[in-house]
């Protein structure tokens, strides 16, 4: 097991390798550069913006600049930012993480805590009441697109109600401690349970129709002949069954947890990677690309080595020597 | 983000209609207390000692809060509360005293020389003096200045001795002088009619960066982080939650007088909850950049607690021809141009403008919130003479009749004219993303062309990177763009977008005339006087009508809101952040 996931653990570095190429080449293919864009005051001139290019060697060849990135990157550093004057890549990145990260788990603990339970039982019984609510609110949940049920949320549960805030992630500045922690939360709620809407609709009908696949199948009817009780069948049989494909799925799920959530974050003014990553793009800010990219690179490995791991851990038959 | 407030508005209409229907169905007792508290509410009552005011944007700052590297408007929004320079503008943008309480030019108009307010005190207590100011400017002529990200040069490559300091040829900078603690003097190459402007820069201490290397000072503590960011402001940037809140504190040694309210706290947000958070008064302030969207406007006037202003933008959108095309390694210079025979003839481009219904733009997709330009000056410029310029009403009659006279008939009947040699004639149109009014106007003005029988092709947008970059060359096959301008509010010279030899003259257009009225009006033995030089922008904004090297659009409006509570702010077309020690808050 451990020389397995050695093994995986060292696979890693010629794939990062890879996506670090690929990545750089496209970006640099992109038309216009961390410089271009939309010159709105005519007191700054290209002459001017030249220089500018000059100075942040946006004008050497690819590989030139390629190289001077992976130098610097080995070593951790993922320098400056072409467009932030003045802040570095990481510090952009660890002003947001936290947040992604907040707002991702939480909604993947909505997702499971809501999703799975609910699949469980409207697969047990199908047709029934409780699975054809779960389905008409899987198909709401799906057909909503995101940042109407983000305005919803906010004109009910924030402007009508007043319970929750509608932006940002703290009240204040300066908050300590315990205030501090529940501000966070509340702040933490609206932002959570929308992005956390969609996909539990999805868990939802997964959930079911694997669960149903699974009842119906051979060896279930001769777990059930050989007299065992409705309850070892449901839980040490089948469901064990119906995970394996769920966790596949999740372990992506937790690769594109860092990757953020643009519409979310925006309507709620929730400063994630979401939108530095698309201001970057926009401004073709490369290097914060480049280590954005390469952290969503890392999750999605990791995701995937997760998913594999636990695979053997839901069902013993699968082993790794 | 329009069709997400329209959306937003849905929600709400639904959301009160469910809420008045659950109301009504209770107690009926008292119909008339609502409209009671209502005009309670649209009273201010007395102003209060200290208050605290949210005031709201739509983008979180860049947050690069040193004067001489920030570049965008959003940490202006800061900035102009936390520093301030020598001089500033009253409403019709003449410049009036602020850090300098006085200034003269010399005989022949070469040497401008400030008298400073004493006793200004930095935020952290140390005296203000002359220099600071020499500090600032030589800091903007640095040799390392650019390469550490600065793009802030216009503000001193007029000044003696800028070239040979900036080359590294000599260790001093002569072109500002201090004569004494008080008296600083700004020595100009040639004598420059547009000395004031460029000399209203943000003075950033001396005592905090002395000791800083131009390369680290933007990412140096002080032009960054909250209680580090030294200016001579009313209020002072305390602390921050990165993307989310500023709070700046009142500055109690303000030149000024002590401000009235403790504190400003400049808080992101989103565009579409903008009204509601104006309307149960989370925030108090609104400003640009963005305002109160057009389609949000009758919304807005409904709330008695909220007073709206309007106020012209400086900026405008236009659509360009691009008279020449050549090789893209020699960009500025006209000898390697090649004509692009498509748009020379004048009558073609009076035609168009014409037939481009301009007043619908305004009145459909800014709802009003705008003005249709003639000349490429904004009415709220003092270089604008609309009057003596004229206006060119939207008329397609007129339009086919001057393209039927300049020979561009429909040939072979396919409902497009040909041009005067009967061949095919189709204009390319490009357009970038970036500005939602101005992506809607594209098609808009393909319509109108064909209905004149300008065959147009519009290509589908491209992300303002990729179109700027395109735009910028000379090998293309444009012949039209759409493009946008925000002018600074200081001086309306429009030589370094329309000279033949700039830089940013995209369209390529060159013409002797148009240059030698340009150069006229900054002319400095004639141009310090400021009625001359509103006659030379006339008379070039005359010719520029009957050129056309570009057609102006429009302007948009910018609308600012505030609450009734909020009294004492300054407008000003171009600023209402000035004087915000005088803003008092009543409960």
């Amino acid at each position: 097991m451990y020389k397995y996931i050695a093994r995986r653990l060292l696979q890693f570095i010629p794939m990062l390798f890879i996506v670090t190429i690929v990545v750089f080449l496209l970006a640099y293919l992109a038309p216009g550069d961390a410089i271009s864009g939309e010159p709105l005051d005519p007191n700054i001139t290209p002459e001017m913006l030249e220089e500018r290019r000059e100075a942040l060697g946006l004008n050497d060849p690819v590989y030139v600049q390629y190289a001077n990135w992976l130098s610097r990157a080995v070593v951790g550093d993922f320098g400056q930012s072409y467009h932030y004057v003045g802040r570095s890549v990481s510090e952009l990145i660890s002003s947001r993480i936290l947040n992604t990260i907040y707002l991702s788990t939480f909604a993947l603990f909505v997702t499971i805590v809501v999703a799975l339970p609910i699949g469980i039982y409207a697969a047990r019984k199908p047709y029934s009441l409780v699975d054809y609510g779960a389905s008409t609110f899987a198909f709401l949940g799906l057909a909503t697109p995101n940042f109407f049920a983000a305005l919803l949320g906010i004109y009910v549960f924030s402007f009508g109600l007043g319970w929750f805030p509608s932006q940002g992630s703290v009240s204040s500045v300066g908050l300590e401690g315990i205030a501090l922690f529940t501000d966070k939360i509340r702040h933490l709620i609206l932002p959570g349970l929308t992005l956390g809407l969609a996909s539990t609709a999805i868990y939802m009908r997964y959930m079911r129709t694997e669960m149903l696949e699974v009842m119906g199948s051979d060896f279930i009817r001769t777990a059930k002949a050989k007299g065992l009780g409705p309850r070892p069948v449901l839980y040490k049989h089948t469901l064990r069954n119906a995970l394996i494909p769920i966790i596949t799925l999740l372990g992506f799920e937790f690769g594109t947890l860092l990757s953020g959530a643009v519409i979310t974050e925006q309507v709620f003014n929730y400063p994630g990677i979401g939108t530095l990553f698309l201001t970057a793009i926009q401004n073709r800010d490369y290097n914060v690309i480049m280590a954005i990219n390469l952290i969503l690179a890392v999750a999605i490995l990791v995701g995937n080595l997760l998913a594999d791991i636990f695979y053997a851990v839901v069902d013993p038959r699968i082993r790794y020597d | 983000m329009k069709n997400k407030s329209l959306l937003f508005m849905l929600i709400a209409l639904l959301s009160v209609g469910l809420f008045l229907a659950a109301c009504s169905s209770g107690d009926d007792s008292e119909p008339n207390d609502d409209a009671g508290s209502d005009d309670e509410e649209a009273t201010s009552g007395d102003p209060v000692e200290g208050g605290d005011i949210v005031a709201a944007m739509y983008s979180a700052p860049d947050h690069q809060f040193n004067p001489i590297f920030n570049t965008s408007s959003y940490d202006s929004n800061i900035l102009d509360l936390t520093h301030e320079s020598l001089i500033k503008q009253d409403e019709n943008l003449g410049f009036i005293p602020s850090l300098a309480k006085d200034w003269e030019f010399n005989e022949d108009n070469s040497e401008l020389t400030y008298f400073l307010n004493e006793g200004v005190k930095w935020h952290d207590g140390e005296e203000f003096t002359a220099d600071d100011v020499v500090f600032t400017f030589t800091a903007l002529a640095d040799p390392g200045y650019v390469a550490a990200g600065g793009i802030r040069t216009n503000f001193v490559d007029t000044l003696v001795g800028y070239d040979d300091y900036v080359n590294e040829k000599t260790d001093e900078f002569t072109g500002v002088e201090k004569i004494d603690d008080y008296t600083v003097k700004f020595i100009f190459e040639v004598p420059n009619v547009k000395a004031l402007a460029d000399t209203s820069f943000n003075i950033i201490p001396e005592h905090v960066f002395a000791d800083v290397n131009m390369a680290d000072m933007p990412s140096h503590s002080a032009s960054i982080d909250g209680g580090e960011v030294i200016g001579t402001g009313p209020f002072q940037l305390s602390q921050y939650q990165e993307g989310e809140q500023y709070v700046l504190t009142r500055h109690d040694d303000y030149w000024q007088g002590k401000p009235n309210l403790d504190s400003v706290t400049w808080r992101v947000i989103d565009e579409a909850v903008m009204a509601g958070m104006l309307e149960n008064e989370e925030i108090h302030l609104l400003n640009r950049p963005g305002g109160v969207p057009a389609a949000d406007v009758p919304s807005i006037e409904q709330m008695s607690h909220i007073t709206m202003i309007e106020a012209q933008d400086l900026g405008y959108q236009y659509m360009a021809f691009k008279f020449n095309h050549g090789p893209n390694n020699s960009l500025t210079d006209p000898t390697t141009w090649i004509p692009n025979e498509k748009v020379q003839d004048a009558e073609l481009r009076q035609a168009i403008l014409y037939a481009l219904k301009r007043q619908d733009y305004v009145t459909g997709l800014l709802h009003g919130s705008g003005e249709v330009l003639t000349a490429p000056f904004p009415s709220a410029s003092w270089a604008n003479n609309t009057e003596a310029i004229g206006e060119f009403d939207y008329s397609p009659d007129k339009a086919e009749e001057i393209l039927d006279a300049a020979g561009y008939e429909d040939v072979d009947g396919d409902g497009f004219r040909e041009n005067p040699d009967g061949e095919k004639f189709t204009l390319n149109l490009d357009y970038p993303t970036g500005n939602e009014v101005r992506e809607k106007v594209a098609p808009i003005i393909k319509e109108n062309l064909e209905a004149v029988g300008i065959s147009v092709n519009l290509n589908s947008p491209r992300d303002a990177s990729a179109h700027f970059e395109l735009i910028e060359e000379n090998d293309t096959d444009i012949d039209l763009y759409l493009a946008g301008w925000s002018l600074a509010s200081t001086d309306p010279d429009p030589s370094a977008i329309f000279y033949s030899t700039a830089g940013l003259n995209y369209p390529r257009y060159t013409d002797e005339r148009f240059d030698a009225l340009l150069d006229e009006a900054v002319d400095p033995e004639l141009a310090f006087d400021q009625d001359y030089r509103k006659d030379k922008y006339t008379e070039w904004g005359q010719y520029f009508t009957e050129v056309l090297p570009i057609i102006p659009l429009f302007s948009d409006n910018i609308n600012y809101a505030y609450n009734n509570k909020l009294q004492g702010i300054t407008f000003k077309s171009h600023q209402i952040l000035d004087d915000a020690h005088k803003w008092t808050w009543s409960e």
